[in-house]
């Protein structure tokens, strides 16, 4: 993947720089340390049984400061090139809460912040662990200016491979069980501490005697006792520098590592009965009864208004509204499937009336870009006060895979202890071979949101697709559709000139028959 | 092509089990009801709900009417349409016949409008205002303006509250003097007493009512019980 494909986003405000008490206004030049970095998107990270395949390759870097890990974890970044989600974790993120007193201390430069008490290490652990079995993680931020841990969290998920760096990223034990490579940068003492120098000094516009005093007040002890003690426990020890071998070798590793966890996931789904038994064991297709569907009452107005937009020949400002319309009553009718309790008004004639009450705690939405945008309306018709999150997912133009390129999710979904009480509505356009679907609802479930609590609304569901997959996979979600189309079709797309397909090479798509076409394209283009 | 297996359509009059029987039973044959559904009677509940705020009720019985027109709508005839669609298949389907127009009786009756509009696009609107005369205390005409073509017209009447069903009688009658026949008009309504729906239907045999609640009754003052309070107070006024 060529670089200019790398889209790199930098964390939003977690590592401020090591300002010291008496230059508390210098401008942040250092680096954010936390990054996310996005380069083509995530591919399945599953099986058809729905169940998690691989978990996040974790790798561990420690060394001295100045010893230069950010400048491998970056390298090794660089050098793999077209990895999907990287996450840089840096053990900065982890100081500890400060009470008043460590507080002041800390601003007087008095505060060791090079012993391993300093770290909350079980959070960095638990966080690690969370993100390594790919759930989402809310670390901590932590202000080197206030001198103090924020009340504010960052919200991190989906990362294919995560690099925890920090000198004590090798101390603790439950640490190092999460680590799939453990590397620790080696470096002269010397050379070490001529980089602090520099560093804060040019960087951090502090005076050299401040710099030397905690160096060997603090970070030099702390090297001697509890860093450098630690290189015993690495897989590869890396020179500080001229190490691009060892960065070298350190990729080939990573790379073989991912080649045995890839999984060709669409071909298998797409059309499920080349490639599996049913339910019941027979080869035949799922009766519309086994995929437990809810479909919309087939009424003159539903069957007119299909016939409409299946038309090739609808003109696209028909398309829209009745695209609205139908999404309208899909959400009502998806209503059904979220609980309700008992509630007992006063009318303003001044009479009790007992009826119900919506009795879901948290309610959301999120729509599968680009064609579940075409629901969207209709669902802010019905629940015009609650989030509506976005994913984006597209197929791989090479390999038809699915991708997972954004997750823009509401704050229930994203807060692990809300999440078991959220509701969510999955808006798509379609259920065809069910990628989408599938790797939309694998994400909600990582998050915590229970498989019964998301509603999956859709227009249109193949029967002969993906559908019986999916449904075998998540037997307790729910599905509201519109209507339910016989096959799926297998036929070959002509791939055109673009990005990350320079020679235009083609490749199988799914046909839903009789199926609405592309609905995205004709919602939107 | 086959054309999709599905269950067959419900017509959705929901006679069998309906809370709705319990304050008039049996349902006159004319009377269509939504599914009684929790997510419904919640509905209701919010908009009966005195403590609710404007913009809610606005929201919520606007929910409720578009649930009504849609039902209302599937009372219109259809005919048999086969299309083309864009993967290259047949597909058998149907599309809508006729000419519609809707006729809200003034002032509540126009809080249905914009529900109207949602669901038909750009759909004609007749105006009607119906008022107690003082001095015989009937129903009077003050008012109405309808489209010129009104007579060759399918006709959806708005009205959110029947109590007695005077004015909607009313009306019913000033669009028959205009050349609609009865078998044409689908009367749309929120909640309905059952003293004013018995004499409507009575009336009217074969004019179709689709009716979201039915209530208990009247009280005294002809206020339906529990009821929702003057629905054109509270969407336009309070």
């Amino acid at each position: 993947m060529p670089d200019e494909f790398m889209k790199i986003s930098e964390s939003l405000s977690t590592t401020q720089p090591f300002n010291v008490s008496d230059s508390p206004t210098l401008p942040t030049l250092q680096p954010k340390k936390n990054t996310v970095l996005i380069s083509h998107g995530r591919p399945p990270w599953y099986s058809e049984d729905g169940h998690r395949i691989s978990d996040a390759f974790v790798i561990g870097v420690a060394g001295g400061s100045g010893s230069g890990k950010t400048h491998v974890a970056r390298e090794i970044i660089r050098k793999l090139g077209s990895v999907p989600t990287v996450t840089i974790l840096s053990q900065d993120s982890f100081y500890k809460y400060l009470e008043p007193e460590e507080q002041a201390l800390a601003h007087a430069n008095k505060h060791d912040f090079d012993h391993p008490s300093a770290l909350d290490l079980d959070l960095f652990s638990k966080c690690l662990a969370d993100l390594k079995h790919c759930k989402q993680s809310n670390i901590p931020v932590y202000s080197f200016a206030q001198h103090q841990r924020l009340p504010e969290k960052k919200y991190l998920y989906g990362a294919t491979i995560i690099i925890a760096e920090g000198i004590m990223a090798l101390v603790d034990p439950a640490l190092r069980d999460l680590y799939d490579l453990k590397v620790f940068v080696q470096c002269d003492s010397d050379l070490m501490l001529a980089r602090r120098l520099r560093r804060d000094v040019k960087e951090r516009g502090r005076d050299v005697n401040g710099i030397l005093d905690q160096y060997l007040r603090y970070v030099k002890p702390s090297y001697d006792n509890f860093v450098r003690p630690t290189s015993k426990y690495a897989d590869i020890i890396v020179p500080g520098s001229n190490n691009s071998v060892a960065i070298d070798l350190i990729c080939t590793h990573i790379r073989q590592k991912f080649d045995e966890r890839t999984n060709k996931f669409r071909p298998k789904i797409a059309i499920p009965h080349l490639h599996f038994t049913s339910l019941s064991g027979t080869s035949t297709l799922e009766s519309v009864e086994d995929l437990d569907l809810t479909i919309l009452p087939q009424t003159p107005q539903i069957q007119g208004i299909l016939t409409i937009l299946r038309d090739k020949t609808c003109p696209r400002q028909d398309f829209i509204f009745f695209s609205d319309r139908l999404s309208t009553i899909l959400v009502e009718h998806a209503f059904q499937h979220l609980p309700y309790i008992p509630w007992t008004v006063t009318t303003p004639v001044g009479v009790d009336s007992t009826g119900k009450k919506l009795d879901a705690q948290y309610l959301c939405g999120v729509v599968i870009q680009r064609s579940g945008g075409a629901l969207e309306k209709g669902f802010k018709r019905v629940i015009n006060t609650v989030p509506l999150g976005s994913m984006l997912i597209q197929s791989d133009s090479k390999s038809a895979e699915p991708l997972l390129l954004q997750a823009n999710l509401p704050l229930y979904v994203r807060l692990r202890h809300l999440a078991e009480d959220t509701y969510v509505f999955v808006l798509d356009a379609q259920i065809g071979t069910a990628a989408a679907a599938f790797m939309s609802i694998r994400v909600l479930l990582d998050h915590g949101i229970r498989e019964d609590h998301i509603v999956f609304v859709t227009f249109l569901v193949a029967r002969g697709g993906g559908v019986s997959i999916l449904r075998q996979a998540f037997p307790l979600m729910k599905i509201v559709c519109a209507a339910v189309d016989e096959t799926m079709q297998e036929g070959w797309l002509e791939g055109y000139k673009g990005e990350g397909n320079p020679e235009g090479v083609g490749r199988k798509v799914w046909l839903m028959k009789p199926g609405m076409g592309q609905i995205g394209d004709r919602y939107y283009l | 092509m086959a054309s999709p297996t599905v269950p067959p359509p419900p017509p959705q009059p929901a006679r069998s089990t309906n809370l709705n029987q319990v304050h008039l039973d049996p349902l006159p044959q004319s009377v269509f009801t939504l599914p009684q559904t929790a997510q419904l009677e919640a509905l209701y509940t919010i908009i009966r709900n005195k403590e609710t705020s404007r913009g809610d009720f606005l929201f919520y019985s606007d929910r409720i009417i578009r649930l009504l027109v849609e039902e209302g709508l599937n009372h219109l005839p259809v005919v048999a349409k086969t299309v083309e669609t864009p993967t290259g298949a047949i597909y058998n389907g149907l599309a809508f016949e006729g000419k519609i127009c809707g006729v809200s009786i003034l002032r509540a009756g126009e809080a249905m409008e914009a529900g109207l509009r949602e669901v038909c696009r750009s759909v004609r609107i007749g105006k009607i205002l119906i008022q107690r005369d003082e001095e015989t205390a009937l129903p009077k005409l003050f008012y109405s303006k309808f489209p010129q073509d009104i007579a060759s017209r399918y006709v959806l009447l708005l009205d959110p509250m029947l109590a007695t069903g005077g004015s909607a009688m009313k009306a019913v009658e000033v669009l028959k003097e205009h050349g609609v026949p009865e078998e044409r008009i689908i009367f749309i309504n929120l909640v309905a007493a059952p003293e004013g729906l018995k004499a409507f239907c009575t009336k009217f045999p074969t004019l179709k009512v689709i009716t979201g609640w039915i209530d208990e009754g009247l009280n005294d003052k002809a206020y339906i019980i529990p009821g929702l309070g003057d629905f054109g107070e509270r969407r336009y006024c309070v």
